[in-house]
This record gives C-alpha cells, structure tokens and sequence, in this order.
C-alpha cells in the first residue's frame, strides 16, 4: 500500500498520458481503423466521460490504457511508465497495483460473495486478513452495501452487482478506475445511484475516474467531456 | 482463494461435474475390480501349482531333471528326512517315486506319471486326501494295490470306484514291469491337466514291483512362511550340494512369470484406464472453460496471473479426482471384498487352460494407493490442456466475448 501512495504521490497531476494512440484491427486482412492518433491527458482527481456513438473508439481506448489491449502506434504513459513496454507478467502486476475496472455487464466472479468479489484483488497484492476486512467494510459502505456482504452475485440486482463492481475496482486503491459503460444495463434508480457513488468517491477520496457512455444521464454528471467520433478525439470540455 | 474458486466452480454445472465424477468412479472401481481379479487369479493359480503339485522346494537327483530315467533316485533319503523332521520352517514333506508309464483298461490306453506315495506324508503335503471326492484314500482301503486317479482322467477313461486298471512302467533294470491295479478314489484337484496325468499309488506297491527297493526320485516340501523360501532353499543346497535343490519358480517358469508380471500388469491396467478418463476430464474442463471464458478474463483483466489461472483449473480438475477417487476406491474395495469371500465361479470357462477353482479377488494396500496417485496423476494431466488453453485467453476478447 505504502508503495501504491508514493506512486500517486509523484504522479500528482497527470495521472494518464496518450499519445498519438492509433489501433488497427485486422491490419493484414481487412484494417478497421478503431483509433486515429488519440492524444489525451487526465489528471489526477477527474470525473471524466468518454462520449461518443457506438464504434467510436471508446471501449478500445479504456482497453488499451488499461492495459489488456496494445496499441498499434502511440504510447500509453502512466506514472511514467510506457505500458506498451511492461511484459505481460509486468502488466498484470501493472493493473493489479495501479488500476481499477468497472465492466458493461457487471463481471463479478459468480462464485464469490460480495465480499470476496471485493477483496479478491486485495488478495492478490497480499493484503492481511484484517486490512481485507477494514477495506471491505469501508466501500461496501461507501456503495451501500454493508448488508450484502455473503450474497453472491445472482441474489443481487443489477444495480447492486455494479456497486460491488465499483467497490471491487476500489479495493486495491488504484491511481485511477476505468469504467466502460457502467450503467448501460441500470435502470434510472440504479444509474442515479450508481453515479452519486461515484461522483462522492471522486469527490471525497479525489478518486480519478475514466469512463466510457453514451448515457446523457452519466454525461450529465461529468466535469470534463471529451467526445470521439470515428477513433478520433472531435472536441474535449472542461464543464466548470 | 484460488481453492475457494475452483472448488464452487465443481459444483456451478452439477450435471457436467458430476458425469466427469461418475466417469472417474466408473473407472476407478473398474480398475480395482480388474486388478483384483488379477491378483486373485494368479494366486490362484500358483497355489493350485504349488499345493498340487509343485510345493514350494522339491529335491531331486540332478540327473533325473535331464533324464527321467527310474536309476536317477535321490540317494540319502533317510538324511534329507532327518533334516526336514528337525527343520521347524517346513510344515510338511513327502518323498515319491516318479514313473512314467501307461495306464490300460478296456476303454483304452493313455500315458501318466505313477507317484508312488507314502500316504501319510501326502495327506500332510498336499492334502490328496482331502481331494478325493469319490471313493477313499488309500488309508481307508484294505484292496491289494489301490490307486487314486485323477477325475479328468477318469472321465477320459470311464474310470469308476473298484475299476481295474493295467498300468505299465520300467522297472530298476530297465524291463517293462506291467500290474494290475483297483480305482479305491477318484480326485479332484482344480488343475485338470494336473488330473488327467497324474494317478498315484502306494511307494510300497510300486517299489515291490520295480524288485523291492523303495526308489524315490522326489521329495516336496512346503514352508509355513513362503517368505524363508531362499534362507531354507540355501541351507539345503549348503548340506546337500549333490542334489538338485530348486523352488517352485525355478521348476515351473510360467508359475515365475505370472508372478513376476504381476505388477506389470497392474501398471498396464493403470495406464490403460486412466488413459480413457484423461479424454473424459478433458473434454469436460475445456466446455469449463469455455463457459467461464469472460469470468477468466475479468480474473486476469483485474491482476490473476497466468500461474494463478493455470493452478487454479488445476486444482478444480485435482478436486473432481480427488472427490471421484475415494468412492471408486470404497466401491471397488467392497466389491473386491465381497468376491474376495463368495469367489467368482468360472470353473467352466477356465477348465479350458487346466484350471477349476473358484478365483477370490484380492488386492494389496499398495495397489490401493497405486491407484489412487494415479487418479490424481490423471487429473493433473488431463488439466494441462485446458489450463494451458485457459492462459493463452487474452482478457480483452474474453471480456467481450459474447
């Protein structure tokens, strides 16, 4: 932990850096051209929202800075280091420290409880018994969920499953949580309060968040907007 | 946590896990049953071999193994008999003339071995009494020149009780000596070959009609713990380096190679079976994986290592043998047992290869645990395939696999 704060600690503003990220699928057979010299920074403590319509690149953008995708051309920079030159050992243990994901479709591991889900990455960095429970506690609260510890995900509702995702994204304190539509499948209730979560731990913990959306709702909520069309960066607003 | 995981997986697909559970139980309990039988068989047959016929040392005169010649007989009887009276690792011995000759009555004629026994010593080592099924032994029967056939041989030759048969053989000088001879007992000894070849006689009856002199060309032993089979075998030789002086693997070599292909043959079942389960186990863990493809991708999206994946399909196809394993253990113990107590008749089927008796399965300890490192070696293996499938999934794609 005391490794992961002095990371966030030197970064102080910039927490992620694209430059010139270009990504192109099937370059020998039929080149999709997803992302088109992407140039990007986000700071340290943003809400930001990445807009755009379907296939405008957002998703292969959060994928390539968060590490499970590579980017044909450009480079990826976070807390100075080049991520496109880290192994694949390297860039998980890269992710498992420094980043935290919320996914479309929820994603818990349907075996685990609530609270396992949680802890599971805290597991992996090797964080005692009594650190895990300390942790878990304070975000299940955080997402309002101190009661559902021992559910597993399928005794949980939509709303409540991308709660535990986002505490799950929190749990090893990463530099910053990439989010990929993260209220595409919540119904109003559930994105409102989803949001406000979000929105209070970014607020109060200046937890920095990048996520992508088409959801007016979510847009709505974001201090900074920067909207791609066809892989590239059209306009990027700082709402004040 | 890698345990926790893999362990509720087992139990997410209830019907798959549990087919791949039952396949490995099948296949256990097969194994089991199948090496039980084996071991049963061959113990068999080596103690039908070795009470009918073979004992467990026999000594003879070295010339006589070469040459079945009467002349080869073993000289110092009375001093071999002295040795075994006071040796307290021998539970029985008897001294026998072999003659090879004929046996005749109007039926027909056919070759044999004449054993000319002294009846008490037989009853102790081979318990030819016990055998006979029809009739009596020659204790019992006060008939001049008694003699008990075999029942193969008495079916062969419609021999009954009180029967009269001719038998011929060389006597001391080499001429043919030819007698009349009374069926007193027919026995049954489980070898059939054994029966149809063998008739024996009293020592006395025979050696008055080879010139009054007792002839013995054999004398058999049996050991209360076959285990001093080399330590008793070795002073025998060490006191009497002029005999020939062999057990009843050097006598009988296919007695030797059944028992020394025994634990060939268990690695061979092993192999076999566990070869089968492996496509079983697969096939099962790689639809596994392929359901859990996204789930695999978030794991490794949010920091699992590729080690950590490949250990954790490990230990759930580790945990699928490691449930499967003790119940087809228990069941094939049972049933090993159950047999191992009422036997499996397959006198029919096995009179063929000279065998009648009943076969009781049994299996050591150690086959016991042979098998169970072998399901768990099995489940190892098959969960390399999958496992190394499972780490090549890139995060990404797996993530919005549809």
């Amino acid at each position: 932990m005391a490794r992961f704060q002095a990371s966030k600690y030197i970064l102080m503003k910039n927490v992620i850096t694209v430059k010139g990220v270009t990504k192109i699928y099937n370059p020998d057979t039929i080149p999709v051209h997803a992302l088109r010299g992407v140039d990007l920074q986000i700071g340290e403590g943003e809400f930001t929202a990445l807009v755009g319509p379907s296939g405008s690149g957002k998703t292969t953008l959060l994928n390539i800075i968060g590490g499970l995708d590579d980017a044909s051309d450009g480079s990826v920079i976070i807390n100075e280091q080049d991520i496109a030159k880290l192994s694949d050992s390297q860039t998980i243990e890269f992710r498992k420290q420094n980043i935290g994901f919320v996914f479309q479709a929820y994603n818990l591991i349907p075996v685990l409880t609530a609270k396992e889900n949680v802890e599971f990455v805290m597991l992996l960095q090797g964080a005692s018994q009594s650190d895990r429970d300390a942790r878990v506690k304070e975000l299940m609260s955080a997402v309002g969920l101190s009661d559902h510890l021992d559910r597993r995900p399928s005794q949980l509702s939509g709303g409540q499953q991308q709660r535990v995702a986002v505490a799950r994204a929190l749990a090893s304190k990463p530099m910053f949580v990439l989010a990929d539509e993260p209220t595409a499948n919540l119904d109003s209730k559930s994105t409102a309060d989803l949001l406000d979560i979000m929105a209070k731990l970014n607020k109060e913990e200046n937890i920095t968040f990048l996520f992508s959306t088409h959801d007016q709702r979510v847009i709505d909520r974001a201090r900074r907007v920067v909207n791609l069309d066809d892989g590239a960066v059209i306009s990027d607003k700082t709402i004040e | 946590m890698l345990f926790k995981i893999a362990w509720r997986n087992i139990w997410r697909n209830k019907i798959r896990s549990l087919t791949v559970v039952g396949s490995i139980v099948i296949g256990v309990w097969a194994l089991t049953f199948m090496m039980a039988f084996y071991d049963g068989f061959v113990t068999m047959y080596i103690k039908s071999a070795v009470e009918n016929d073979l004992s467990h040392i026999q000594i003879h005169n070295p010339d006589f193994m070469e040459d079945k010649k009467v002349e080869f007989v073993v000289e110092n009887v009375e001093d071999i008999n002295r040795k075994l009276s006071s040796d307290s690792t021998v539970s029985a011995f008897a001294s026998r003339s072999l003659n090879n000759g004929m046996i005749a009555n109007s039926k027909g004629s056919r070759g044999c071995q004449i054993r000319g026994v002294i009846p008490e010593q037989e009853a102790a080592l081979t318990r030819l009494n016990d055998k006979i099924y029809d009739g009596v032994y020659f204790d019992k029967s006060k008939k001049k020149n008694p003699l008990i056939v075999g029942q193969k041989l008495a079916d062969k030759m419609k021999l009954k009780l009180k029967s009269k048969v001719v038998l011929t053989f060389q006597n001391v000088d080499g001429d043919l000596v030819s007698a009349a001879f009374k069926v007193i007992g027919i026995y049954k000894s489980g070898n059939t070959i054994f029966e149809e070849m063998n008739i024996f006689v009293e020592l006395s009856d025979i050696s008055r009609l080879m010139g009054d002199k007792t002839m013995i060309h054999e004398v058999a032993l049996m050991l209360d713990d076959v285990g001093l089979l080399d330590t008793v075998q070795s002073a025998m030789k060490a006191e009497f380096p002029d005999l020939l002086i062999e057990n009843y693997k050097e006598i009988s070599p296919d007695v030797n190679l059944y028992e020394s292909q025994m634990g060939v043959i268990t690695y061979v079942f092993v192999i076999i079976v566990m070869f089968a389960l492996i496509f079983g186990i697969i096939n099962a863990m790689l639809m596994a994986i392929l359901e859990r493809s996204r789930e695999l991708g978030i794991l490794m999206a949010v920091g699992l290592n590729k080690l950590k994946v490949f250990l954790m399909i490990l230990i759930e196809t580790v945990f699928i043998g490691l449930i499967a394993a003790p119940i087809g253990l228990m069941l094939g113990y049972f049933t090993v047992l159950y047999y191992g107590k009422v036997g499996i008749d397959m006198r029919e089927s096995m009179e063929k290869i000279g065998l009648n008796e009943i076969i009781y399965t049994e299996l050591d300890v150690g086959s016991y645990f042979i098998i169970t490192v072998a399901v768990i070696i099995t489940a190892i293996v098959a969960s390399v395939y999958p496992a190394l499938k499972a780490i090549k999934l890139k995060p990404v794609e797996a993530i919005y696999k549809i």
